[in-house]
């Protein structure tokens, strides 16, 4: 899978990359890619499509990020090419990276305090992602209240679901129990379905440009799905809300704010929170952008407020 | 959540206020001689633009710089009357692409910031204009 993945993302950007420029789309309107890998902010999707295709254009973008909280960080790694500002296709590895200490009180948790220390551990999961244009102009709109909207589905597999957890003398305690399972996760995989209205008022903020976006989401992930899909006593969609607002004071800044609320499937360790970030991005030509986040992860195993930065680099192809 | 909502709101309903200008737009860039500034310089790179370049041959550089200074004053609302065609008429014969349309505005962008228009005059005449696009792009029948 870790293969096919990586060819799928060279031949993804390959096709993006033997297109000479970068589309022709006003600069800053294709947003960045954001945590799942779709183009929108940094951890919620937008209307708009990934780079700056337009409707005669097929454009690619390519990301990565980093989240630093705490015990925790997430690492990504992505690709997104748009098919003339209408249907946008995503791939996105995502790594979580769990500290030693995280990883030692689960195990203590577990086992009345006999077993304290494990090494740190890993959880990686891949996310496809569909996202189709269905209606609206979010920049040259006919009416100041027509927004740009769009549907979008990502396909996410825990690849560490049942990956067991090894204690420091390396030996497996619990066989074929990875951290979601831990956690009370039941499925390695769930499909989220969402929809996006995305609107920018040019002028609209003291004469900035003004950027707002609402997404509803239907889904079944524990924490982006990091942590696993459902639990023994909640397995169907759950209807969440993610939203945007950001200001561009100057032609390639954009500085906001970000929520996305997530569902309680799982109680006890695994509970998770609203995911929220106050972001700067930066935008110096069309080629790419990098965006810096103080970002707030809701809820983690252990961690009750996991903060922290967030960079994301996006190149658009 | 719902603090949320509200400061969002909040948030939307004071951007709305402050975006309804204290004075007016036309006035403030300077008026219809400015216009015609930025438009001569747009018309300009315009016409020298291999992609664009086409689609006016055989169209005077004067006439147009009159037209979009006239309906530009107007639309931002200077005391001028567009009466030339409407928009899906002057690009049925065209059939203009999105790609092509994009070039246009970064060309009046470049033009406005040459000429010393502010960000904020920039976004607010765009705001003006950015409606015209479904009456631009694919006119053709």
């Amino acid at each position: 899978m870790r293969h096919s993945l990586s060819l799928l993302l060279v031949g993804l950007l390959g096709s993006a990359s033997s297109i000479a420029d970068t589309g022709s789309q006003l600069l800053a309107t294709g947003g960045i890619t954001g945590v799942d890998g779709s183009a929108g902010g940094g951890i919620t999707p937008w209307a708009v499509m990934a780079g700056y295709a337009s409707q005669e254009e097929i454009q690619g973008a390519a990301s990565l990020q980093h989240i630093s909280a705490g015990d925790y960080q997430i690492n990504t790694l992505g690709a997104a090419v748009t098919f003339y500002d209408r249907v946008e296709l995503s791939l996105q590895r995502q790594s979580l990276e769990i500290g030693s200490g995280v990883v030692g009180n689960t195990f203590s948790a577990l086992t009345s305090g006999a077993i304290q220390t494990a090494p740190g551990t890993d959880i990686e999961q891949d996310i496809v992602g569909l996202k189709v244009k269905l209606f609206g102009d979010a920049v040259f709109s006919p009416s100041p209240w027509l927004p740009q909207v769009a549907a979008g589905l990502q396909y996410r597999k825990n690849h560490d679901f049942d990956q067991s957890l090894a204690i420091s003398d390396g030996s497996v305690p619990l066989p074929n129990t990875g951290v979601p399972m831990l956690l009370g996760a039941t499925e390695d995989s769930g499909t989220d379905l969402y929809l996006s209205a995305t609107k920018l008022w040019l002028g609209g903020a003291w004469g900035n440009n003004l950027l707002a976006n609402v997404t509803a989401r239907m889904t079944k992930a524990n924490t982006l799905g990091l942590l696993g899909f459902e639990s023994a006593t909640e397995d169907s969609y759950q209807l969440q809300w993610e939203g945007s607002l950001a200001v561009l004071p100057s032609p390639n800044t954009a500085i906001g704010f970000e929520w996305r609320t997530q569902p309680d499937n799982l109680t006890g360790l695994g509970e998770a929170d609203t995911i929220k970030d106050i972001f700067v991005a930066y935008f110096p030509d069309k080629h790419w952008s990098l965006t810096a986040a103080y970002t707030d992860l809701g809820k983690l195993p252990f961690d009750d407020d996991p903060t922290g930065f967030y960079l994301s680099l996006t190149v658009n192809l | 959540m719902i603090r949320l909502g509200l400061l969002i709101f909040t948030a939307l309903t004071l951007f709305g206020c402050a975006s309804a200008p204290k004075t007016n737009l036309y006035d403030d860039i300077g008026g219809k001689q400015t216009l015609h500034k930025v438009y001569g310089l747009a018309i300009n790179r315009i016409y020298n633009d291999p992609v664009l370049g086409p689609h006016f041959e055989g169209v005077p550089k004067r006439h147009l710089r009159t037209e979009l200074t006239n309906q530009t004053c107007e639309l931002i609302g200077g005391p001028c009357e567009y009466e030339g065609k409407s928009m899906h008429e002057a690009h049925a014969d065209r059939n203009v692409t999105d790609a092509e349309f994009f070039r246009l505005v970064e060309h009046v962008q470049q033009a406005m910031r040459l000429i010393g228009l502010t960000y904020e005059q920039e976004n607010r005449i765009l705001a003006a204009l950015a409606p015209l696009k479904e009456q631009i792009v694919y006119q053709a029948d």
